[in-house]
């Protein structure tokens, strides 16, 4: 009487004796029968040859399969970063040639208003306070930063939300915060803020006037000495030194004595018109060392 | 030395011609590579072992792919395809790592 023998079942099976029973069973089948004959011996071998070369050639494919599509894609993205990188160059160097332009207009604009006998400071006052000629001063620079991105001490990883990044709302209220403190004007990463400028998101960029900004932002302010005080003791001063010390943003305001602020593009205006006034006389009347109130209408 | 020169040879041309992948028959690469890894560490245990037979070996390769590679179909159209890979991939490797064990045990006696 046979005692009754239980196969194991298969994943024991195979923790335990990983080789094909195939392989024994041959091995008996061949002992029983001999040795094999030449024929099936030369014929099996061929065999084996052609998997050992599928099996290379498997193993050569997977590895091109395998390197070959990391490159592909960061080529890809290498060839659009550069394609942006020229098309913002080229966007600068139209930039600078417009500046060119500009200031070659309202140089012989000066010299015809001067020979017409008319008052070009007047004129001069009018642009500093739109915000379409460059301007210097003394003034101060608030500076955001991203806050760096928790991490992850296992991975290593960026993890969760990063409640630390400048949003356009913050560089809103900055600017907000400087117009009321006195500012006559401000440059966001030197980006000249005019009557018509917009800061607003485009998906994860903060665009100035349609311009892509990204971190550090440099809030560049014209205005009085104390600005950077009233800036520090306003409210939103008060609240930017709460997000530093919550979030991580890191905020950091200074008082700069000369600074250089370039000229907004020129608000090409379509549909308004001046309206005319009985009494023609010019707005500023000030001398050209006089603070102009800047107009922080349309924002 | 024979099995190795074939090995080396099929690199070569994998090399040479650098084929391009369909991309229907991109998942089943991986799987592929591992079923034929697992027949090849099998035939050698079993050449160490002196119980090496060509017609067991061919047919294990041929076998192992093909199955690897329906089962893989098959959970892609049943829609569990990465979790039947993954499974594909572990009962795989499981053998290809007994089977080194045992080629280890051969080879180094330890």
């Amino acid at each position: 009487m046979t005692e009754r023998r239980y196969a194991s079942d298969f994943l024991t099976e195979m923790f335990n004796n990983p080789l094909d029973a195939g392989y024994a069973e041959a091995a008996r089948r061949r002992a029983e029968r001999g040795p094999d004959s030449a024929g099936r011996r030369i014929v099996g071998r061929g065999a084996r040859a052609l998997v050992l070369v599928a099996t290379g050639f498997l193993l050569m494919v997977a590895y091109h399969q395998t390197v070959a599509g990391q490159p592909e894609s960061s080529r890809v993205r290498a060839g659009l970063v550069a394609d942006v990188q020229a098309r913002q160059h080229e966007t600068d160097l139209l930039q600078q040639q417009a500046d060119r332009l500009r200031d070659d207009v309202s140089r012989q604009r000066d010299a015809a208003l001067a020979a017409a006998g008319t008052d070009a400071a007047a004129l001069n006052q009018l642009e500093l306070a739109t915000g379409t000629g460059r301007v210097r001063g003394p003034g101060t620079v608030v500076r955001l930063v991203d806050a760096t991105p928790p991490v992850d001490p296992v991975t290593g990883k960026a993890n969760g939300k990063n409640l630390g990044v400048v949003l356009d709302r913050d560089l809103q209220k900055v600017t907000n915060e400087l117009w009321h403190d006195g500012a006559e004007a401000i440059s966001i990463n030197g980006e000249r803020l005019s009557a018509t400028s917009t800061i607003r998101t485009a998906g994860s960029t903060i665009l100035v006037d349609f311009r892509p900004i990204s971190s550090p932002y440099l809030v560049t302010a014209i205005g009085p000495e104390d600005l950077d005080r009233r800036f520090t003791g306003s409210r939103t001063g008060q609240l930017f030194r709460a997000i530093a010390s919550q979030y991580g943003m890191q905020v950091s305001v200074n008082r700069v004595g000369d600074l250089t602020l370039p000229a907004a593009p020129d608000p090409q205006l379509h549909y308004a018109q001046p309206v005319p006034t009985d009494s023609p006389s010019t707005p500023v009347s000030g001398s050209p060392g006089s603070p102009v109130p800047s107009s922080p209408g349309g924002r | 030395m024979f099995a190795v020169l074939a090995l080396v040879v099929g690199v070569g041309l994998g090399a040479f011609f650098e084929p391009s992948v369909p991309l229907a028959l991109q998942p089943y690469l991986p799987i592929a590579v591992v079923a034929a890894l697992d027949a090849v560490f099998g035939g050698i245990r079993a050449k160490l072992d002196g119980v090496f037979d060509d017609k067991q070996f061919v047919v294990s390769f041929v076998s192992n792919v093909l199955v690897a590679g329906l089962i893989v179909f098959l959970g892609d159209k049943l829609g569990v395809g990465t979790q039947l890979s993954t499974g594909v991939v572990v009962v795989l490797g499981v053998r290809i790592f007994g089977n080194v064990a045992g080629i280890r045990r051969r080879l180094f006696r330890a």
